[in-house]
């Protein structure tokens, strides 16, 4: 283990006159979690702001070629850790995509994805809401943003067992139909979410500080967005209107009604408009799934080598037995080929590109990670603007460490 | 040196991408280091003005050994994956000249399997500490790094020991028996 | 017993001034991973660490107590992380959260320090991938605890 920073290179630090580096991180309350910015400052004005990265890599995708097919979604989760049923949905139709099932999914188990998708794409702009605020001052946001959250996490936790990666997600389904009760609570959240909204909004929308630190601030054109990858809420603030579930529609987002807010000014305001807008629409769409819930259905497709049987049936069927034992201690074989599969987390486009070669672990799994792409372009972004904007900006393009350094 | 990293096992692909079965995710283009950098900027004048990823894999056991597969995306929804293969110490032109959002993806590529890109801008380590040995995605590094690789202690969690005893049937069969038969017809 | 003026409270020196610690634990702010959002839900308002007299969680290591090293420790965060223990003024504790920082969790690979323990002394290890904020919680008390037992980093500091 190496005891000594990085070493401030002359492609780092390259500047002239009165300019002073400054690390900013990796500990830093302000930057949403572990990153390090080397700025070079004039005064407060930012001349370079050289993101270092690295200070999360859990080498998760070499840790995926090391587990069952079965098992990915686990490590998935853990990626983008603010949604990370987002991750392991791409993950579970990558898989499925190179077993040849995606048309074989049961149309249940395909709208609890959906609702799952768009709960925890609610659950992760209720934390960048909270932060991006908190940053700003505006502590209370925070914790009306934390507790609104509190009930989705506890659906997912009636779901799956656990509050934040709940592993619920698996290949062929989910692990088992939805709890007593759930839809109910999900009912409750619907109801209660409007007036949620509005009091966030109040909080924020029309606040003249709120509005002086953040219009204008951080400015990414169309053609620089695209330049630089971004995709999401921060590309649709731009006014590029890409989506992709309007784009590539998967688990049957074609079904659903719903609008992609978009906004031309490219400004952290926009970008925050846009995301309460995202919000709104993806309660409409958590309304839309949970009528189509109401028809039971299985939730798992019903090929006992892909998916085991339920644990019920072990006592009564040798067949069953054997499944399981198959499944649970050597997993199943994929056929070799590979993979893009991608989905619109709430950061932006997530994508797996998975390679398998015919055995029961993958070969490759590659991450586009959204996060990765979206904080490159603070590179471009920052240079001419105060440190404080820098704290805007990076709230703004809402990166996730798990995601950009995996 | 004795591996957690078990190689693929016979009875395995080693071309995975030459044996996919037919899913509709992008157009796949194959392309090699000399024709990559003209390719892409045809690719990109010809509206693909997004790299969506840049990715590499390694086909321990394939000649070339490594792969650079670039996503790239034309609005609103046509998408081609370029696949470079890359021998083990050739270099590979950037596209950062292209789209600036390969600077990262190709200094990631760099650290984690020592492919360099030639005309990068900054081309250092990005995930592991700067000081590193290794390239840690190459099939040969281990998974639990050179230090721990003899450590006592059982892996309960890996799961590269646990061979698929089941034989390969249905689509899996089918694609390695195609590859076998490739292989014979070459 | 009426309390009336010129009455005097003998109590030791110790026993004031480790209650006086155990309640005003003001934790770092080393968020790394998951377990970080989950150390932010416990300062919100369900969980609510700050009536365990955890007001503030504060940045910078000097002013800080608790360091709650919630989150997996990759290679290049490990010097980072020891620095900042470092720099922590004494009396300190440190809480383990979650099971990538008590033993590198599910992670047991190259880029994972496999438990910070091997780093930096612990006090408290909070099992959970992420643990529940009553998880966190908890280990607050049991850190509060220490404290008025007179552990390790009390006011007179003992080896």
């Amino acid at each position: 283990m190496s005891l000594s920073p990085t070493p401030l290179t002359p492609e780092i630090v390259s500047h002239e006159g009165n300019a002073m580096v400054l690390s900013m991180g990796p500990q830093h309350p302000s930057t949403h979690g572990v990153l390090q910015i080397m700025l070079e400052i004039e005064g407060e004005s930012v001349i370079k702001a050289e993101p270092e990265i690295g200070y999360l890599h859990t080498g998760i995708e070499k840790n995926m070629e090391n587990l069952f097919w079965s098992h990915g979604q686990t490590n998935a989760e853990r990626m983008d850790y603010l949604a990370p049923s987002s991750n392991a949905l791409c993950y579970v139709l990558a898989v499925e995509q190179l077993l040849g099932i995606t048309g074989e999914i049961p149309e249940r188990a395909k709208h609890i994805r959906v609702l799952n998708a768009e709960l925890t794409r609610i659950a992760s702009h209720c934390v960048w809401l909270g932060t991006h605020a908190i940053d700003l001052g505006a502590i209370s946001v925070f914790f009306y943003c934390f507790d609104l959250r509190e009930n989705i996490l506890d659906l997912q936790e009636a779901a799956g067992g656990a509050r934040m990666h709940p592993n619920y997600l698996r290949v062929g389904g989910v692990n088992g139909d939805l709890p007593a009760g759930y839809l109910e609570r999900v009912d409750a959240l619907i109801s209660k979410f409007p007036g949620r909204m509005k009091e966030l909004r109040g909080l924020l929308q029309a606040n003249p500080i709120f509005q002086d630190r953040t219009i204008d601030v951080g400015i990414l054109s169309a053609d620089e967005a695209t330049q630089w990858g971004v995709t999401g809420p921060a590309l649709r603030g731009s006014g590029v209107a890409y989506d992709v579930r309007k784009a590539f529609p998967y688990s049957g987002y074609e079904q659903y009604t719903f609008d992609v807010p978009t906004r031309t000014e490219g400004d952290a305001y926009a970008r925050f408009l846009v995301r309460l807008d995202e919000m709104e629409e993806s309660i409409k769409i958590v309304a839309q799934a949970r009528e189509k819930l109401r028809t039971a259905g299985p939730y798992a497709i019903d090929d006992p080598k892909i998916f085991a049987p339920p644990k019920e049936t072990i006592a009564l069927s040798m067949e069953a037995l054997i499944h399981h034992f198959k499944i649970v201690s050597e997993s199943f074989r994929v056929p070799p080929g590979d993979v893009y599969q991608s989905v619109e987390g709430p950061r932006g486009e997530l994508g797996y590109y998975i390679v398998s070669n015919g055995e029961n672990r993958p070969y490759r799994v590659r991450t586009r990670p959204a996060s990765l792409y979206n904080l490159q372009a603070l590179k471009g972004i920052a240079p001419g603007n105060l440190i404080a904007d820098l704290v805007v900006m990076i709230g703004s393009l809402d990166p996730v460490f798990g995601e950009v350094d995996r | 040196m004795p591996s957690t990293q078990t190689p693929p096992i016979a009875g395995t692909a080693i071309d995975p991408p030459g044996v996919r079965p037919a899913i509709d995710d992008a157009a796949i283009e194959v392309v090699t280091p000399q024709t990559l950098h003209a390719r892409c900027e045809a690719l990109r004048a010809g509206g693909y003005a997004m790299l969506l990823d840049l990715g590499a894999v390694d086909y321990l056991g394939r000649e070339p050994r490594f792969e650079v597969v670039y996503h790239l995306l034309k609005m609103p929804n046509l998408r081609v994956r370029l696949r470079c293969g890359v021998k083990d110490g050739e270099h590979v032109p950037t596209v950062s000249d292209i789209w600036k959002n390969a600077d990262w993806a190709e200094r990631e590529v760099f650290d984690l399997f020592g492919i360099v890109f030639d005309g990068h801008p900054d081309l250092r380590r990005i995930q592991m500490p700067h000081d590193w040995e290794g390239h840690p995605l190459r099939k040969d590094y281990p998974l639990r790094g050179p230090a721990r690789e003899r450590s006592p202690r059982p892996a309960f969690g890996l799961k590269s020991n646990v061979q698929a005893g089941t034989p390969p049937t249905g689509r899996t069969l089918e694609a390695l028996q195609e590859q076998v038969k490739k292989a014979r017809e070459q | 017993m009426e309390i009336g003026p010129g009455q005097f409270l003998l109590a030791r020196l110790d026993d004031v001034a480790r209650w006086a610690q155990s309640s005003s634990v003001w934790p770092l702010t080393m968020g790394l991973a998951c377990c970080a959002i989950e150390m932010m839900t416990v300062t919100s308002a369900e969980y609510d660490i700050a009536r365990l007299g955890s007001e503030v969680f504060r940045s910078s290591p000097r002013q800080a107590d608790l360091m709650i090293v919630s989150g997996r420790v990759a290679q290049k965060m490990a010097p980072v992380v020891k620095r900042l223990y470092d720099q922590m003024a004494d009396p300190k504790w440190v809480i383990s959260m979650g099971a990538c920082a008590s033993s590198g969790g599910v992670f047991d690979n190259y880029a994972v320090v496999q438990g910070v323990d091997t780093i930096i002394p612990v006090d408290v290890y909070v099992p959970g991938c992420p643990p529940t904020p009553d998880g966190l919680l908890y280990a607050v008390n049991l850190i509060q605890q220490q404290i008025r037992e007179g552990g390790r980093g009390g006011i007179l500091a003992r080896s």
